[in-house]
């Protein structure tokens, strides 16, 4: 499925169809947290341009994105009730565009997990096998697209949170530079991690959302001045001449055998195509530290970032004898233990006995792989490496807490993108096992044009626009 | 014992902006409570601070007046804490890099001028105001959010009179700059100070005391006062000072214990990922310190050598702005300045308390203040008649038209006048012949016919 087809069908139909689609796989996929009654959305397409790129499109929002009037919860119960007063940038802007939000998706409580089996309302299934786990945070976002209720949908990636859920349900997730789309609104994980992301079945569309996307919002200092391009008119599948390396310490971790194969084979393609396939190989010293300075960093960011969380203003409110006691009650039940765990974490890492020797050494590793990242990204049009060693766990056998060093690289590499904020994309290459499977490529900061152009070499390759788990069955 | 009473002070200051540090709501006060905020001020999920680039320039008039040398790289950072008038649970603030640092300021003392030196000067978001009652608490936000710049002296202060000059000085140089409204009993400037004791010639520090909740100047003396007497009764006791923070209670006249510090707060500093560091062009620093007002030290300096006026008369002008601004406009239309200082400093003052106006307020014109000094040099009316024309001045009115219409003009063409006497004298040979016998009333009765003519 891709944005502009059905475009014969009026929107209401269009919608109608989403909705009842979105409700019919619940039970199976627990993917939503709200539903959202569009009737007011519909009506305000009238005064926006039927050719508007995004017109009467339905979509999905991660529960992160505020949303004016309608629950935001962030898989969090100390949000379960809040409603935000206000409208996200990136929401104006798909409004403008005409796209219709249909159901607010599940996440990984306040973004974090890899799992989506961390939040509040209960764990989101993959799409293509239920006693799999969809991955996260973005992971309701994800399972959406991938079982056809949505053409695309909105996530956020602090660590691969799009990318990862991405890849094991069989869509492209798509994270821009960092400061290419506006986080204003977005209830934070970690901010200098944090970017939107988000999901689709082909990379036109991918295109596209990143034209109604991107831009400077005033309200987010970090967010880029710089001019949004035309990708989608730009997109050309020529990739002659293009230089990809290909990360050997990921692939070397790669141990599925029809991964690897696969992966193989893709390259091959790609060589075919005319592109200059390279090997390269990152310092292992560094790649081994990205998940212990990622979870330093993050956690520490996270910290802070939810300390607004204390049930005075909004949210769960556990009463107490004092406003202090308001505070430390309503944060005590309402956080998980597993997220209580992260802000010890973060707040450990910042004490002033340990700040320079945990949290600013941390700080100073994350540069150092940027910097090392960005001398090969000087030499190469993209990196690449497969998204994931394995497909998608069955839930039994996950779970965040567990750590291991064991593929420790190969199932984190995609940190590298946000550390340096470089563009990244996950596309889908095929099955294993009836799962899917996918690459991830990443570029140099603000050149998305050739994550889109190489993309569509992929997916030309593969025949795998439109993937969906309808496909399947 | 003898001691050595070692002062160094915090002072926080509201900066004059029409919107917050780093959300759009106006900044207020006085308001409705509640009113001036946004999702932002609240710490709603999701929201992003975005630097006012007027609290900046503001801040940068600060510091350039303290002489402090400016960070052009501005940076925040987060000092975290849990407190219910704390929105985000943090506050955003420059630990790190702050805009301003290494300055002096110089006050007058008993013994002539001191230098004291300025720690630092840094840019950082107020907090929500409490009211705590039996019934709970109540939280007005419209104040969180407000734009400050904290000023850390060093501890050179050595009494409660230099503190008090020290604030004196800095208020008076941030008003005059237009930074803030340097209100202490409104709270748009707070002021800590940290006292401590030792003996003279010794060098170390002795255990210090915060007081805070300083509402006026000359509270900040008294507060000293007051702590410097506790502390030494206590040493003089052979006890120890116990480093706590005190408030100063006006009734009792004396500092109030608050809470007793346990080893510093750890406030886990990090730097504020959603600010990037901003670099400010030299082409803009510059322009706003060019274009920055005369300070206050500078302008007296200028009334002295410029003006010839005398300290006193110097000082009283430089103490107000307004008054200071309208004695400049004064002296461009008259050469008198000490005069124009007179006028200015009496007559206006005493005028304006009359009519119970605000010198903010002061209707009269300074042209016209200045045509009537010169109208008195000229010859053209008399001191008598000026005080009265003053009077209608201070009405808004122009000194020629009052002179015309009440007839008063001094004639000072002598001639003419020389005409009017004869013409005079003709007419009245019998006075004369009065006068020459003796009859001094004929002259009185003489010169009322002159005036009248």
């Amino acid at each position: 499925m891709d944005i502009k087809t059905n475009t014969l069908e009026s929107v209401e139909t269009r919608i109608q169809k989403a909705i009842d689609k979105a409700h019919a796989s619940q039970d199976k996929l627990n993917a939503v947290v709200s539903f959202i009654d569009p009737c007011e959305q519909i009506e305000n397409l009238k005064a926006i341009d039927k050719s508007a790129p995004l017109y009467g499109v339905p979509m999905a929002l991660k529960d992160n994105i505020n949303t004016k009037g309608i629950l935001t919860t962030a898989s969090s119960r100390i949000l379960d009730n809040y409603v935000p007063v206000y409208d996200a940038t990136i929401v104006k802007k798909l409004q403008q565009a005409g796209a219709i939000s249909i159901a607010k998706a599940s996440m990984d409580e306040l973004g974090m997990g890899g799992t989506n089996k961390n939040a509040y309302r209960g764990e989101v299934h993959n799409a293509w096998d239920t006693s799999r786990i969809s991955g996260g945070s973005s992971g309701g976002s994800a399972v959406l697209v991938a079982s056809g209720v949505v053409p695309f949908a909105i996530g956020t990636d602090t660590g691969d949170s799009v990318r990862k859920p991405a890849a094991f349900n069989g869509v492209i997730g798509m994270k821009p530079t960092y400061g290419r789309i506006s986080r204003y609104g977005i209830i934070p994980y970690a901010s200098s991690l944090d970017h939107v992301g988000y999901f689709t079945t082909a990379i036109e569309d991918a295109a596209l959302l990143l034209e109604v996307l991107a831009g400077r919002d005033d309200q987010d200092m970090t967010s880029s001045y710089r001019k949004v391009e035309t990708y989608a008119s730009n997109i050309n599948a020529d990739i002659t001449g293009k230089k990809i390396a290909i990360i050997d310490n990921v692939q070397e971790g790669v141990e599925d055998s029809e991964i690897k194969a696969n992966f193989q084979a893709l390259m091959d393609k790609l060589v075919a195509r005319g592109a200059i396939v390279e090997h390269i190989r990152f310092q292992d010293n560094l790649m081994q530290a990205l998940f212990p300075t990622y979870y330093i960093l993050a956690n520490a960011e996270a910290t802070a970032n939810h300390s607004n969380l204390d049930g005075i203003r909004f949210g769960m409110r556990e009463d107490g004898e004092s406003v202090e006691d308001v505070m430390i009650h309503s944060r005590t039940k309402g956080f998980s233990s597993y997220v209580r765990k992260r802000f010890v974490a973060g707040s450990y890492s910042l004490f002033v006995e340990n700040q320079e020797k945990v949290f600013r050494k941390a700080q100073k590793v994350r540069r150092l792989i940027v910097e090392e990242v960005q001398k090969k990204l000087d030499n190469y049009d993209v990196i690449i490496a497969s998204a994931s060693g394995n497909i998608a766990p069955l839930s039994e056998n996950s779970a965040d807490e567990a750590l291991s060093n064991e593929s420790m690289v190969t199932e984190n590499h995609m940190i590298i993108g946000n550390f340096g904020g470089f563009p990244s994309i996950t596309i889908p290459t095929g099955f294993v096992e009836g799962m899917p499977i996918a690459i991830n490529m990443s570029a140099n900061a603000f050149d998305e044009q050739v994550l889109f152009n190489i993309g569509k070499a992929i997916e030309e390759e593969t025949k795998l626009k439109g993937n969906d788990s309808e496909v399947k069955a | 014992m003898n001691y050595e009473t070692v002062i160094g002070i915090e002072i926080h200051c509201e900066l004059k902006t029409k919107t917050k540090m780093f959300s759009s709501a106006p900044t207020s006060f006085g308001e409705v409570a509640n009113t001036c905020v946004n999702e932002i001020d609240l710490g709603h999920p999701g929201t992003l601070p975005c630097v006012n680039k007027e609290a900046v320039r503001l801040a940068l008039l600060a510091a350039t007046a303290l002489k402090c040398e400016i960070d052009p790289l501005i940076k925040f950072d987060r000092k975290n804490y849990y407190y219910s008038d704390l929105p985000k649970g943090f506050q955003i603030t420059q630990q790190f890099h702050p805009i301003g640092s290494g300055g002096n300021i110089s006050i007058d003392t008993p013994n002539g001028k001191k230098n004291i030196r300025i720690n630092r000067m840094h840019m950082e978001e107020d907090t929500a105001k409490q009211f705590h009652s039996d019934a709970g608490t109540l939280i007005d936000f419209n104040r969180a959010g407000t734009p400050l710049v904290e000023i850390v002296s060093e501890p050179d202060i050595r009494s409660g009179a230099e503190a008090m000059a020290y604030v004196e000085k800095l208020r008076a140089l941030l008003y005059y700059l237009g930074v803030s409204d340097v209100k202490m009993e409104e709270g748009s400037m707070r002021c800590d100070v940290n006292v401590s004791l030792r003996e003279v010639g010794t060098q170390k520090l002795g255990t210090k005391t915060e007081v805070k909740n300083l509402n006026s100047i000359s509270n900040v003396q008294k507060a000293i006062d007051a702590e410097v007497a506790r502390q030494s009764a206590l040493l003089d006791q052979g006890e120890r000072v116990i480093q706590a923070t005190r408030r100063y209670d006006e009734t009792q006249k004396t500092t109030v214990l608050m809470r007793k510090k346990e080893g510093d707060v750890d406030y886990k500093f990090f730097p504020e990922p959603n600010i990037p560091p901003i670099l400010l062009s030299d082409a803009w620093i510059k322009e706003i310190q060019d274009g920055m007002e005369e300070l206050p030290d500078e302008r007296k300096e200028r009334y002295q050598s410029q003006f010839a006026l005398n300290d006193y008369d110097a000082d009283v002008l430089v103490a107000n702005r307004e008054l200071s601004n309208f004695f400049d406009e004064v002296c461009l239309h008259t050469k008198n300045y000490k005069k124009a200082a007179n006028w200015t400093i009496v007559e206006v003052i005493a005028a304006l308390n009359k009519a119970n106006i605000k010198i903010a307020d002061n209707p009269c014109n300074p042209v016209y203040l200045a045509v009537m000094i010169n109208m008195v040099d000229n010859g053209e009316i008399s001191g008598k008649q000026a005080k009265e024309v003053f009077e209608e001045i201070m009405l808004g009115k122009d000194p020629q038209k009052v002179v015309e219409e009440k007839g008063m003009k001094q004639m000072s063409d002598s001639s003419e006048l020389l005409t009017l006497v004869t013409s005079v004298l003709d007419n009245n040979p019998q006075s004369i012949e009065d006068f020459k016998n003796g009859k001094d009333r004929a002259v009185g009765f003489l010169v009322g016919q002159v005036m009248k003519a």
